[in-house]
């Protein structure tokens, strides 16, 4: 009595394991990246938040694939992806705009190829080394308690605020910027860096070197920090919970724009991923959510940000244009000399 | 058990001392000698001595130095003198020496940044210290604390206290009560007694905290970086400058391996001394 099942169960069997076949298969189809990783260097805190919500979530979703974020600041990063330059594990990372076009000099991160849509969705000129993530300025935080007006660069040197401005720690983007703007100010640009650090000196004694931002804020809104250059974006966030504290976008020189920039590693691992990463990391949904919520400027030209955004975000082309652009190569290959001459000519008493 | 047997049963331990200590410290004793190529952040292996001479020619770096290991050193000192009476205190087994104990180790449970942000509100200008003085009349305008050594070494010494006290305590704890009431019978003084009995026999316990104390002033890096606010450069500080900002890590290497001879000279001579001082024993 058993024969005659014996050709359905074999049938049954083979046709569910067809079918099982034909389903995954079909979700390999799906879903090509299935069980594969994309390693992403990123900091840590808000943007690491944001990139969860709009790229990080989606791009799983959509490719199968799990993306591994690891956190730190870029010092990390470029250290890794400079000791890993001849077997690269991360794919992505995020650097600043004075490390990027370095490390493609370096050959360890692809250059930005300009056939690609989101290389052409940015605006022209801003794809240095890697491809621009987001525009931020370097104005001035200032106290309300001690500056009465949204201070320019020039009133930093007002003997009524002597011993009263604040520094961000060198190298970085806020020290050099603002080398950049003391050359300005003397009629040259950073190219001349005897007559920036002479200026600079003459804001001595700086009244510290700030490594937090609640350090700084909290001193600030006591009146014992007058001002302190700072680069727009989450200081602006921050600002929120300070009311005495008021910030400056300067228009005599303009600002310096400061860009965060997204590279795609040399032979990484996952090249197709990291494009497709990059893609929606520089796409609107997610530069919107950078200048909603952190008032980081979008690169991406298509993106456009209620009135009210807009007027903390660098997102216009008359903004950008408004902003002073740094000789960022130069000031990279300076790096070693000036944080030599930042601790003796600044901040020695 | 055959002697082939306990180094293979050994084996993992070696592989994982190896690998994850004695290598990567190799790595770093190397890159020191390194080169970094002009206009690039290239490491290259081609020997140099360049970066230890930039080291010890540089007026910067040199005066850093100094100033990091005197720093260590008022900082073991300061430990010492705050260190001894609480030490005493929680080995005498009076009243609150649980309470003091446990508030001794709050430090080492809390971590340095939390400590040392904390510090930075009891210190600042219109801070809670600042405030107080001037309610009490002692001073008029604010002491500036934060930015100067002064404020450096009091976050160093705030830090570091319980590594002076808990072996201090566990030294003070065995020394029978008996010896000091015998010598106070005999006639000795109170001063006396503190000179020629306790101070030498809580020696080992003095030598062990300072050695504490001493090593981790010296490495120090967030007490110096947060209180220093940039105007108290320290051989961390500066490391971390080099290692994380400047990424020029063949001098960030030379750096650490100057402050890994500094450390290993200081334990070599407090181990002589020790030697010296157990050696000549209790005076009688």
């Amino acid at each position: 009595m058993r024969t005659p099942l014996k050709f359905p169960m074999y049938a049954a069997i083979a046709g569910a394991a067809a079918l099982a076949g034909l389903t995954s298969s079909s979700i390999a189809q799906d879903k090509p990246f299935e069980g594969q990783t994309l390693v992403v260097g990123v900091w840590g805190g808000d943007i690491e938040r944001l990139l969860r919500e709009n790229v990080v979530g989606p791009l799983e979703e959509e490719t199968g694939a799990n993306v591994e974020l690891l956190l730190g600041g870029t010092g990390d990063r470029v250290a890794k992806i400079y000791a890993e330059r001849n077997n690269p594990t991360m794919d992505v990372a995020f650097l600043n705009i004075y490390e990027a076009p370095q490390a493609l000099r370096d050959g360890v991160v692809e250059a930005p190829d300009p056939e690609l849509p989101m290389y052409q969705a940015i605006w022209d000129g801003m794809n240095n080394g890697c491809y621009a993530m987001s525009l931020v300025g370097l104005g001035i935080a200032y106290s309300k308690a001690l500056v009465d007006s949204p201070p320019e660069w020039a009133d930093m040197w007002n003997p009524e605020y002597k011993g009263k401005i604040a520094l961000a720690q060198y190298p970085g983007s806020e020290g050099d910027g603002l080398l950049g703007i003391a050359a300005r100010l003397e009629g040259t640009d950073e190219t001349n860096a005897d007559v920036a650090f002479s200026k600079l000196a003459e804001l001595k004694p700086i009244a510290m070197t700030y490594t937090n931002l609640d350090e700084i804020f909290t001193l600030m809104e006591a009146g014992e920090v007058a001002m302190a250059p700072m680069i727009s974006g989450y200081v602006l966030a921050g600002l929120k919970e300070y009311p005495g504290i008021g910030f400056s976008f300067p228009t005599d020189p303009g600002p310096v724009l400061i860009r965060d920039m997204l590279c795609l590693v040399k032979d990484s691992p996952q090249p197709e991923l990291a494009k497709m990463f990059a893609e929606k990391a520089l796409g609107i949904q997610n530069q919107t959510a950078y200048a909603q919520e952190l008032f980081f400027g979008p690169t991406n030209k298509n993106v456009a940000l209620p009135e009210a955004v807009s007027a903390d975000v660098v997102d216009k082309p008359e903004d950008v244009d408004a902003l002073v652009a740094l000789d960022w190569p130069f000031v990279i290959s300076q790096r070693s000399e000036w944080t030599d001459r930042w601790n003796q000519e600044i901040l020695a008493d | 058990m055959s002697q082939a047997r306990t180094v293979f049963l050994l084996l993992p331990a070696f592989l994982l001392v190896g690998g994850v200590f004695l290598l990567p410290f190799l790595l770093l004793l190397v890159t020191g000698f390194w080169t970094q190529r002009p206009d690039s952040w290239i490491v290259e292996p081609t020997f140099t001595f360049e970066n230890y001479a930039r080291l010890f020619t540089d007026p910067y770096f040199v005066t850093a130095f100094a100033r990091t290991i005197w720093l260590s050193v008022l900082a073991t000192l300061a430990c010492l003198l705050l260190g001894f009476p609480v030490a005493r205190w929680i080995a005498s087994g009076r009243p609150g020496k649980s309470l003091m104990a446990l508030l001794m180790l709050m430090p080492l449970v809390a971590g340095a940044l939390l400590q040392t942000l904390g510090l930075v509100n009891l210190l600042s200008l219109l801070g809670v210290v600042n405030g107080a003085l001037k309610s009490v009349g002692l001073i008029d305008s604010s002491i500036r604390f934060l930015g100067t050594q002064l404020g450096v070494l009091i976050g160093l010494v705030q830090a570091f206290l319980p590594l002076m006290v808990l072996p201090l305590a566990t030294v003070l704890a065995k020394l029978p009560v008996a010896v000091e009431e015998a010598a106070m019978s005999l006639g000795a003084s109170r001063f006396s007694v503190w000179r020629r009995i306790i101070l030498p026999l809580s020696m080992p316990g003095i030598i062990a905290g300072s050695v504490l104390v001493f090593c981790a002033s010296l490495t120090s890096f967030v007490t110096p970086q947060v209180l220093g606010q940039g105007r108290v450069p320290t051989f961390a500080t500066i490391a971390y400058q080099q290692a994380a900002l400047v990424l020029d890590w063949p001098f960030a290497s030379a750096l650490a391996v100057a402050l890994l001879v500094i450390l290993g000279a200081a334990l070599g001579l407090v181990s002589l001394l020790k030697h010296k001082v157990l050696a000549r024993g209790v005076p009688a």
